[in-house]
């Protein structure tokens, strides 16, 4: 239900890739950015990132403040779109199609690619409402088949025994961490292909951090999932694949142990081990 | 749930745009609800444009004549227009009560912002609220009643006279001065008071040398608000100050202006013919006055939101250039250290530290007076109205239909009519208005025609309530053939509250947190589903308080309906094209009735009027509390 199994062989675009900044094999990638430049107003917040984003793994965007990556996270399922004076320009791809293209409809990509953000932000209605919106907007009217999305997008947030007892209570009423598992729930209800995460858990505390971080480890079993956090030792723990960015450029990127362990550029390397001035 | 390419067949694309018939037409409706503004805009200009063109195309008009011409005799065989003797009487009577609420509203608001205790806001605060939902008429009855008796007796002032309306109108203007002012003081940053008050600069001299001067044109802002308000004023003029243009700047004598021309054409009391027609050439001037002083306060505003200097061109900027430089040296010299610490020197020298004390004293004396005259005036407002009225309540009042004796007189066909009347502006108003608060504040974007329809709406709102009644009088009696019915009525009033309820309305959608949106959206919600799963039921509670509060205004309002209301209809009206009367218009003939007792009913019909303008409030208070008790965000 969950599978893009068979669809995983796509032959590439005959996009030429050898400048592009990959986190492994090519060809699997799961997401293809090529030149993406994003502007607000006459602020050049992503300079011509390019990179190879891959299937079915956690890729974390890090940096300090202001460098671009969540603006960067939210170009990937057009958030952007939202806030004026923001332009996008460059070509992500998804599925073989760019994503940023004129006649893509952001709305139907936001069904397959799902998005969890920095404060948890549940509804004002019960835990059961919370997660059964997304497949009601998108046409799910049977209340068998809700009932059994609602109970499975919980049990894989890793929810479903915290609520159970108490679904048609309040959201407003689970704890922060919770809620934010909540949000999880909530996107995972849609079935989207891809996860993503804008320093999710910013807002929490380490208890509830580290069930969020041992969650993320159980979703890159189904999903792709991108993460921008501040925190590098989160990077380091629940990542395969790190980019550092930096004043909106992608200094770097590859697979976390690299980045961490041995980076190639010295920007990255004073960025990790904290001599950054 | 295979999503790849493949399952849609050959060339379909999975996130291809889809037609969205529903959501394109939703946002299309929304747009045009919006756009009923401009509409109403053009109308009211086209209006006036059209109505004046008749009367200057008059043999008997000479356009030169009407703006430099001394004499206003629209009636009998040689009719002179000369509309001099009526701007006189507007700046006179405005200025006046400017000259006296200007500086007793910035006096309340800088005791407000910088001396006062929370207690004393909390008195305050709705003193100034209960003052702003007064409905004119009201004050117009008491300058008529109470202001205008006192001053025969103790000036020789004429029976009607320019001084009631000006003592009425300083009060009137007040709410709106304080509210402004205050808030300009109150973005004063605190580290500027903080860094005069460590040098050891009094609050006094804190509040006048340094906070003032830095909200100078804040406050500059709120006295032109308050000018605009006073010109457009209608029915205390109407009431208080004659209806001769004697022209002169005699206070205590007659004095007609502008509103109360047009008024007096409302009330039938200027033959149909040239005269009635001069009130478009004379409510296209009274809209050009108004409009350039709203459009220079709220250029004010606005360049105080953004903290910046007037760029743009065009007259008006010119002006505000001119202006800045002046409240800006005045600001440098109070901001700088050394100049303050140098003029506190001074100061010591010349006086003792218990000096200074004494002077602070004395000011917050001085201030808090200007506080303690509206809470007095609300007080010996609602006093005098209760005492002439409460004899006349009695159930037969209440229920009995109007008639030519008073002991006999009822107002049950009046409060049908109101009633009716504001619940036909309900129907009207609500969906316009918050269609068009869910359209600029959620799907409108910074285009020019959005920047553009802003400007509008916020125009809308500072037109002179008596230019309604002309644009109702010919849009929905004339050109609709709607007649003189409770639907021309209740339209007129739409289209004045519209603006408040727009208003109202989009602070309510903003209230709702931004996150709310992000989540739905980021679920794939299309905006209007997300509008209308989350955005609205969250807004509901602001949306009804505000409707219910810019009802509670068209309720009281006379001036745009003075042209429509037939105060001789005994029967209510029993369809929408039926004639009707309201509380206020009744308010208005029986105040300017010779006979005590029908004086003494005018009373007792306001305070039917306040009660139920007291419930109207008390409902949108409840509402509100019980929305927030209940919000869990």
């Amino acid at each position: 239900m969950f599978g893009i199994l068979g669809s995983t062989k796509r032959s590439p675009k005959g996009l030429d890739d050898k400048s592009v900044a990959s986190g492994g094999q090519a060809e699997d990638g799961a997401i293809r950015l090529r030149n993406v430049n994003i502007h607000y107003g006459s602020n050049h917040a992503v300079k011509d990132v390019s990179m190879d984003i891959q299937n079915k793994k956690v890729t974390a965007f890090i940096g300090p403040s202001g460098c671009g990556k969540s603006t960067l996270l939210r170009a990937l399922n057009r958030m952007n779109d939202e806030i004026d004076g923001c332009r996008t320009e460059g070509e992500i791809i998804l599925r073989g199609t760019n994503v940023l293209g004129k006649r893509i409809d952001p709305v139907a990509l936001r069904t397959k690619v799902g998005m969890v953000f920095q404060k948890p932000n549940p509804f004002p209605k019960s835990i059961y409402d919370n997660v059964a919106y997304g497949p009601k907007i998108h046409g799910m009217r049977k209340r068998r088949s809700l009932d059994e999305r609602v109970e499975l997008s919980l049990k894989r947030a890793a929810l479903w025994d915290e609520v159970k007892d108490r679904l048609h209570e309040s959201a407003m009423g689970l704890s922060g961490g919770q809620q934010q598992r909540l949000c999880i729930a909530r996107a995972l209800a849609v079935e989207p292909e891809i996860i993503l995460m804008d320093e999710p858990c910013s807002a929490l505390d380490p208890i509830a951090t580290s069930k969020i971080e041992d969650l993320i480890f159980e979703l890159k079993k189904n999903y792709t999932v991108i993460i921008v956090t501040h925190n590098m030792q989160q990077a380091a723990r629940v990542s395969d694949y790190a980019g550092f960015m930096y004043l909106g450029e992608l200094i770097e990127f590859g697979p976390t142990k690299q980045i961490f362990e041995n980076p190639k550029n010295k920007l990255t390397e004073n960025y990790i081990t904290g001599r950054f001035g | 749930m295979n999503w790849s390419r493949s399952k849609g067949g050959p060339g379909h694309d999975p996130f291809q745009k889809r037609f969205r018939p529903g959501e394109d037409l939703v946002v299309w409706f929304l747009l045009a609800m919006a756009s009923l503004a401009i509409v109403v805009s053009a109308t009211i200009i086209y209006t006036l444009v059209d109505g004046s063109y008749d009367f200057f195309t008059d043999s008997r008009v000479n356009i030169f004549d009407f703006f430099t011409g001394s004499d206003w005799m629209p009636n009998g065989m040689d009719p002179k227009f000369g509309i001099l003797p009526l701007v006189q009487g507007t700046i006179l009577i405005a200025g006046g009560a400017l000259l006296i609420g200007g500086p007793l509203g910035i006096a309340a608001a800088v005791y407000l912002s910088e001396f006062a205790h929370r207690r004393v806001r909390m008195v305050a605060k709705p003193v100034l609220e209960i003052l702003a939902g007064i409905p004119s008429i009201v004050y117009g009855f008491f300058a008529l009643l109470v202001i205008s008796p006192f001053l025969r007796e103790y000036f020789d002032a004429d029976y009607f006279n320019a001084a009631a309306a000006i003592i009425v109108m300083a009060v009137m203007v007040l709410p709106i001065i304080v509210s402004v002012s205050d808030d300009s003081m109150k973005a004063v940053p605190k580290h500027m008071r903080e860094a005069s008050l460590a040098m050891g600069a009094t609050k006094w001299e804190t509040a006048t040398r340094v906070v003032m001067p830095a909200a100078s044109s804040g406050i500059m802002a709120s006295v032109l608000l308050g000018l605009a308000r006073a010109i457009g004023e209608t029915m205390v003029v109407a009431l208080a100050a004659g209806s001769v243009a004697k022209g002169g700047w005699n206070i205590f004598g007659e004095h007609m202006t502008m509103t109360s021309y047009i008024a007096q054409v409302a009330t039938g009391d200027i033959p149909p013919g040239v005269g009635m027609q001069a009130a478009f050439a004379v409510g296209l001037v009274l809209f050009g006055m108004t409009y350039i002083v709203n459009s220079l306060a709220a250029r004010i505003v606005l360049r105080i939101k953004r903290g910046k200097g007037p760029s743009g061109k065009g007259p008006i900027n010119k002006v505000l250039r001119e202006i800045r430089p002046v409240a800006r040296v005045r600001f440098i010299i109070s901001e700088t250290w050394i100049d303050l610490t140098d003029r506190l020197k001074r100061d010591s020298k010349r006086t003792s530290v218990l000096g200074r004390h004494i002077k602070e004293r004395v000011g917050r004396a001085v201030l808090s007076i200007s506080l303690i005259i509206a809470v007095a005036f609300l007080g010996f407002l609602l006093y005098t109205v209760f005492v002439q009225g409460y004899r006349g309540l009695s159930w037969e009042f209440l229920t009995n239909p109007l008639s030519w004796k008073p002991e006999k007189a009822g107002i049950k066909v009046v409060i049908q009519g109101s009633v009716y009347l504001v619940l036909l502006t309900m129907v009207f108003t609500l969906p316009v208005g918050v269609g068009a608060a869910i359209y600029l504040n959620e799907f409108a974007r910074e285009t020019r025609f959005n920047v553009f329809l802003r400007r509008v709406i916020q125009n809308l709102a500072g037109v002179p309530s008596i230019v309604f009644g002309l644009v109702g009088l010919m849009l929905f009696v004339r050109t609709l053939h709607f007649g003189l019915s409770l639907l021309s009525g209740s339209l007129t009033l739409s289209i004045m509250v519209l603006p408040v309820i727009i208003v109202t309305s989009e602070e309510a959608l903003r209230s709702v947190p931004q996150t709310f949106r992000e989540a739905a959206r980021g679920l794939g919600a299309t905006k209007w589903q997300t509008v209308w799963h989350h955005v609205l039921p969250n807004a509901v509670p602001g949306i009804l308080t505000g409707s219910i509060l810019g009802l509670s205004r068209a309720i009281g309002e006379t001036a745009p309906i003075l042209f429509i209301a037939s105060f001789y209809s005994k029967v209510a009206p029993s369809s929408i094209f039926d004639g009707f009367v309201a509380l206020p218009i009744n308010i208005f003939y029986w105040t300017k009735n010779p006979s005590h007792e029908f004086q003494d009913l005018a009373a007792t019909t306001i305070l039917v009027l306040l009660v139920i303008l007291l419930s109207m409030n008390a409902l949108a208070i409840v509402i509100r509390q019980r929305a927030q008790s209940r919000r869990q965000w």
